[in-house]
């Protein structure tokens, strides 16, 4: 953490620079807040947590109000969450956590509606926030009852210098996505002297690996923009893994662990950034993270030798009527690119506030203030660009501005093509949404995360994977009432009818 | 039994704890005397049992009712609705039967030599004690010995099912190799150890201390640790591991080497507790006895055999009692370090358990923790019946 | 389950054997080692010392060390291969830094206060309960006993799924037990003794404390005591009770009446005479039993985890919370916190090790 702390200066001189700009809308709020404490709940720190503490401070002086963080392991703060607010507990006012969860938490009435906070709040810059979490991450049935401060989703990072010492272009499909691991698996990346990995996936169980199927899924089964859904069909809330295209999906994740770290499958998001950072890994998927944490010449050996790009995609995708593979063509994949179906995925859709219905209204007003002082362009857009504080961009004015990320350090190109490879995933009118109803948990923590790491550790085949998520899924749907769920799952995807 | 006169220390009466100087003169005085006195009966037993009764049995019968139902945690609670035994038959028929049990499929050679081998042994060994040789039979101790054979049947069958045909443990048969195979090892370390101590050596107290440290950590933390020393790579054995060639090697990947480093970590933070009361033991048994057996020109090991080891053995027994029960319990380790991974090849039951209501779904959890407490029940009662009351009944 | 066999005479062992290792496997006298003998014993016991203490050393040095020492691969000397940086230590305990400090202080306190508190009442009430039994002659009738066990049933049944208050489910059922323990209590006869009370107080370790932690979660959200340090110790403190009353009751009952005959002839009541005659001779038996008690309460996670959200954090939480950062596991500050935590039962732990040496944890064991 010492270069934590050095960062840190960093952050406070390029505040104190912002200067003005960056107090302006909460001092004239002067000590609005006297006397209020606001009580949030998140995953440890520094990720997330961290900056939440630093700006809290900030907060408290410019408003009185007391921001007082906590924190719980990752895997246990969805239920902690609920637990506290549906039993009466309401130790807690403020939740920051994955979009996704929301909806089965404001179903249950438990969340604060701040749709009026944020029409009366010019300084949040609303239409700043890009299209698909403005609509679709911070809102539910029309209300917005997040805030994000951390704007989520997959992307491709590949290394520069390995695939252009090889000849390679980076890959656009999946297929390409092995081809161009297996070439280069195996050679010294890092110039230790030792082979190296092809690709870099984290595969723990109980942990983030689940993401990483839909990731690979989403090519093959959406190709009609977001409103099409991954998960289910919208009408019969069929699931949508028992096909090929999620077979070829599995195929291809068991396929990246012959050119990966050989304990891949012990290792967790946070066990491969210092892989990959070390400069052992040529391909990896991950969130946006690795732009900003590669310029970090303290630890990272990879700086400006790394580029992204939007996840590779597929030219056969599932014909839903069947369940086959098929061709692209124009009709069915009408956002194809040089007929390569692209669907980047949202994967926890972002780190986003939301404040508990239950709270004194004064808490729930600084928690809003709050909330809205993180989102905020004068904070966010440079937070954003700080590889620790675990936040990625998520507003347009982030990823225009070249600038603010040559200050950090990057080189112009790579700021140009990392920024690139965001609008180009954040634009794609074929983003995937994670899913984000009722059981949330139960589907994809459960369910998709332990039948996929059975499969991984080889103990089912391809086949019974697909049949045994299938089933778990039907049986939490029922479990929730099918009708119910389909009608959140069509409201989730933006579907009115 | 030995006796007890080296266990009471530095007895002084009269040399009163300043608190109880303090509570003994406010009692001595008046009429709240008197009626504590009239009460102490009730007052000396009652704390414990009333705080047993709403912790402890209260959430027992609480648990029970939960595992019959299907609860969902709502906004402002939560619902319950009845369903019978359908928790239970999802978990030992239904669709987890494969993690709680395994996964079952054609039961091979092997493992229908397993099954009848295991029934003819219990099947003896009922035979035996109805024919009453071994002593008097009696009603419950017959059902008693029914309840445990069927049980360690239906293990045994479970184990030929599955281990033995080639197919993936569930939680329950992976909790049993933590119990019966760790619990093992520590055993024969423990006692290894504790035999070492107990010889003429100088330096005994700091090997005492030393030993006993790894108790002091938590398991959480013990987890951790036993990550960091694992790693093939960045780990302290990292140059041993390359040296022999399995640089590359990831004891994480394959079930086996997974289950087996929990055990490592398992053992490291319980030998200690094994050995100090084992090594306490030693030092109980009578040293003339053990003179006697040089004088009469014995061996190390016959001495071993002949002398010592009866003497400790109601102590290992016991011993090994409260090291299994906790055993069954272990949940820090392979949630710190595999988080039950690869597959399902690390989680052992609690952690299932444990799981499952992390999913939001109390009802499975307390169907599979009342699974745990059968099983547990059981294997115990039945050691401690058979084993540690036998023992302690010969030799006592 | 076979049986011991009775100790027989054993037959002399062939004592020709090859000179050399006679003379150094054989003692100079009896109640001495060998040359040879010693050799292999302190070598083992030197090396098990190793596996134990190099556990210890990884995080001490692990704490020391940047993360780029952690990563670029295993370093062992502090000064030799890597330069040590106390820059972990500095981050935890800086007292001008806000967050760090108060991120560790909290869950600090909160442990002393529940691990101290818990393992004070548990030996308090469980050397009472355990003295008691050891003393006193209890007939529980087997009728009132049934009684009880139904009631509470129907009282859970009530709470749990009819959404019966608890607090009046709890009052109508002892209202009933006390009626029908005068009525039909009388009807059996058979009443339990102490042995069997004592059974069944042991006997509750068994119970995995995941099968009681979801209704004590339900009992403590109902009273509205979740997340508060009092859940934390009075949970602990009945996990822990039968340990204390296995350990204690048979310490008690070696204790000679005697003393405590004449105390009472005296004119000592019980509660004096046990405090003034019976702890006072416990004395090394409860200080191995505290330290037991305290060392399973200060290190226990699962049930801290249901029970505390915020307020009542401890310190294994935080230390399994380490698992966050996104530069991988802080293994320094881990190292760290593990090594703060330690410090305190370690010094106990040779605070009282001269109680543990005596055999102490023998006495209930012998069974």
């Amino acid at each position: 953490m010492f270069e934590m702390k050095r960062t840190l200066a960093l952050a406070t001189v390029g505040a104190a620079a912002l200067g003005a700009a960056a107090f302006a809308p909460v001092a004239g709020a002067e000590m609005k807040h006297e006397g209020v404490t606001v009580n949030i709940l998140t995953r440890p720190g520094p990720v997330i947590a961290g900056r939440l503490e630093e700006r809290g401070e900030e907060f408290k002086a410019a408003t009185g109000a007391t921001i007082k963080v906590a924190t719980v392991p990752f895997a246990d703060l969805f239920q902690k969450l609920l637990t506290d607010w549906s039993t009466g507990t309401n130790s807690i006012d403020v939740g920051v956590f994955a979009s996704g969860w929301a909806v089965e938490l404001a179903d249950s009435g438990l969340l604060a509606d701040l749709s009026d906070f944020v029409a009366n709040d010019p300084g949040i810059q609303f239409d700043d926030i890009a299209p698909y979490f403005r609509e679709f991450n911070q809102k539910i049935d029309g209300k917005t009852y997040l805030i994000t401060v951390d704007g989520d989703f997959h992307m491709l990072y590949y290394r520069t210098d390995v695939l252009e010492k090889n000849g390679l272009e980076p890959p656009d499909t999946w297929d390409e996505y092995l081809e161009v691991a297996a070439a280069v698996h195996g050679q010294d990346m890092n110039g230790d002297g030792e082979g190296d990995y092809g690709s870099c996936l984290f595969k723990k169980r109980n942990a983030q690996s689940f993401w990483l199927s839909l990731s690979v899924a989403g090519a093959f089964l959406q190709t009609q923009g977001t409103g099409q859904g991954i998960f289910f069909d919208t009408e019969t809330m069929e699931p949508l893994v028992r096909n090929e295209g999620f077979a070829e999906a599995l195929r291809i994740l068991k396929a990246t662990g012959q050119y990966g770290p050989p304990d891949e499958l012990n290792l967790d998001v946070t066990d491969t950034r210092p892989i990959v950072l070390s400069g052992r890994c040529a391909l990896l998927l991950e969130w946006g993270d690795i732009g900003p944490l590669s310029i970090d010449e303290e630890q990272s050996k990879i700086k400006g030798l790394v580029a992204s790009k939007i996840l590779p995609g597929s030219t056969r995708v599932v014909d839903r009527a069947t369940g086959k593979l098929v061709d692209c063509t124009p009709e069915l994949c009408p956002h194809a690119i040089d007929g390569v179906n692209h669907t980047p995925f949202a994967a926890f859709g972002g780190w986003s506030g939301a404040v508990n219905a239950k709270a004194d209204s004064k808490v729930i007003a600084a928690a809003y203030d709050f909330l809205s002082y993180m989102n905020s362009p004068e904070q966010s857009n440079y937070d954003v660009t700080l590889g620790w504080t675990g936040y990625d961009p998520y507003r347009i004015s982030q990823f225009e501005n070249v600038q603010l990320w040559v200050d950090q350090g990057f080189s112009k190109e790579g700021a140009e093509n990392y920024l690139g490879a965001i609008a180009q995933s954040l634009n794609s009118p074929n983003m995937a949404s994670d899913l984000r109803i009722p059981g949330t948990q139960q589907y994809e923590g459960i369910c998709l995360d332990r039948e996929v790491a059975r499969f991984l550790a080889d103990e089912i085949s391809v086949e019974e994977t697909m049949d045994n998520i299938y089933e778990c899924w039907e049986e939490v749907t029922e479990d929730f009432g099918r009708e119910r769920q389909a009608a959140l799952y069509r409201s989730s995807l933006g579907i009115t009818n | 039994m030995a006796t007890r006169d080296g266990t009471i220390g530095g007895r002084r009466p009269g040399e009163d704890p300043a608190a109880a100087v303090v509570t003994t003169a406010a009692l001595r005085s008046g009429r709240l005397a008197e009626w504590f006195d009239r009460q102490a009966r009730t007052l000396f037993i009652m704390p414990a049992v009333v705080m047993i009764l709403i912790f402890s049995i209260f959430p027992l019968i609480a648990t029970f009712i939960l595992s019959l139902s299907r609860v969902r945690l709502r906004g402002g609670g939560y619902t319950m609705r009845y369903v019978g035994a359908r928790n239970y038959e999802k978990q030992i028929f239904g669709s987890e039967q494969w993690h709680f049990l395994g996964t079952f499929e054609e039961v091979s050679v092997l493992g229908w030599v397993v099954t009848a081998a295991g029934a003819g042994l219990l099947a003896w060994w009922l035979v035996k004690y109805l024919r009453g040789r071994s002593g008097r039979v009696s009603v419950v101790g017959t059902i008693g010995r029914l309840i445990t054979a069927s049980v360690l049947f239906g293990l045994t069958f479970m184990f030929a099912a599955t281990l033995f045909s080639g197919t993936r443990l569930g939680t329950l048969g992976v909790t049993l190799f933590y119990v019966v195979v760790g619990c093992g090892i520590q055993f024969l370390i423990g006692l290894g150890l504790a035999v070492l101590c107990a010889q003429p050596i100088r330096g005994r107290t700091f090997f005492r201390v030393v030993f006993f440290l790894p108790m002091m950590v938590t398991p959480i933390g013990i987890g951790f640790t036993f990550r960091m020393m694992a790693d093939t790579g960045k780990g302290p054995f990292a140059p041993i591991w390359q040296w022999i060639g399995l640089g590359d090697f990831a004891w994480a990947v394959n079930p086996w080497t997974a289950r087996a480093f929990i055990i490592v970590g398992d053992s490291w933070q319980w030998i200690p507790f094994i050995f100090v009361v084992l090594l306490a033991a030693l030092e109980n048994v009578p040293r003339d006895l053990v003179e006697a057996g040089h004088v009469d020109g014995a061996g190390g090991w016959q001495i071993f055999r002949e002398i010592t080891w009866p003497q400790i053995v109601p102590v290992a027994a016991t011993v090994m009692l409260i090291r299994v029960i906790e055993g069954f319990k272990l949940v820090d380790l392979p949630n710190m370090m595999t988080g039950g991974g690869p597959g399902i090849a690390t989680e052992s039951m609690t952690l299932h358990s444990f799981f499952a209501w992390r999913a939001l779904d109390p009802a499975q959890s307390a169907a599979i923790s009342y699974l745990l407490l059968f099983v547990t029940v059981v294997l115990c009662v039945s050691y401690f019946m058979l084993v540690v009351r036998k023992r302690a009944a010969v030799h006592g | 389950m076979a049986e011991i066999p009775a100790p027989t005479p054993a037959p002399l062992p062939a004592r020709a054997r090859a000179r050399g290792l006679r003379r150094w496997f054989e003692p100079a006298r009896i109640g001495q080692m060998s040359r040879g003998g010693s050799i292999v014993v302190y070598g083992l016991l030197v090396l098990w010392s190793a596996f134990v203490l190099f556990p210890f050393y990884w995080l001490a040095i692990t704490s020391l060390k940047l993360p780029v020492d952690v990563f670029d691969g295993p370093s062992f000397l502090p000064w030799v291969d890597f330069t040590p940086n106390l820059h972990a230590w500095a981050d935890l305990l800086d007292f001008s830094a806000k967050s760090p400090l108060a991120e560790t202080l909290t869950p600090y306190r909160n442990s002393v206060i529940i691990a101290f508190c818990s393992t004070a009442l548990c030996v308090l009430i469980g050397a009472m309960a355990a003295y008691a039994l050891a003393r006193i002659e209890y007939k529980p009738r087997l009728g009132n006993i049934l009684v009880f066990v139904v009631l509470m049933v129907v009282t859970a049944v009530a709470v749990g799924v009819y959404g019966v208050d608890l607090w009046i489910a709890a009052a109508v059922g002892g209202a009933l037990f006390v009626l029908l323990a005068r009525s039909v209590g009388r009807y059996f006869k058979r009443s339990v003794g102490n042995a069997d009370i004592l059974f069944w107080m042991i006997s509750q370790r068994i119970l995995p404390p995941v099968v009681a932690v979801v209704p004590i979660y339900m009992m403590f959200q109902k009273v509205g005591m979740l997340d508060t340090h009092l859940a934390i110790i009075l949970t602990y403190t009945v996990v822990n009770l039968p340990i204390v009353v296995w350990l204690m009751h048979d310490f008690f009952a070696s204790i000679p009446i005697d003393l405590e005959e004449s105390a009472q002839l005296d004119g000592a009541s019980r509660l004096m005479t046990f405090f003034e005659i019976v702890v006072p001779l416990a004395r090394a038996g409860l200080a191995a039993t505290t330290l037991l008690v305290l060392i399973l309460s200060w290190n226990e996670y699962l049930v801290a985890l249901f029970l505390s959200t915020t307020q009542a954090q401890t310190l294994p939480i935080l230390v399994a919370g380490m698992n966050g950062g996104e530069k991988g596991i802080l293994w320094w500050t881990m190292a760290v916190v593990i090594i703060i935590m330690i410090i305190p039962v370690i010094a106990m732990a040779l605070l009282l090790q001269r109680f543990i040496s005596k055999g102490i944890l023998l006495g209930a064991v012998k069974g």
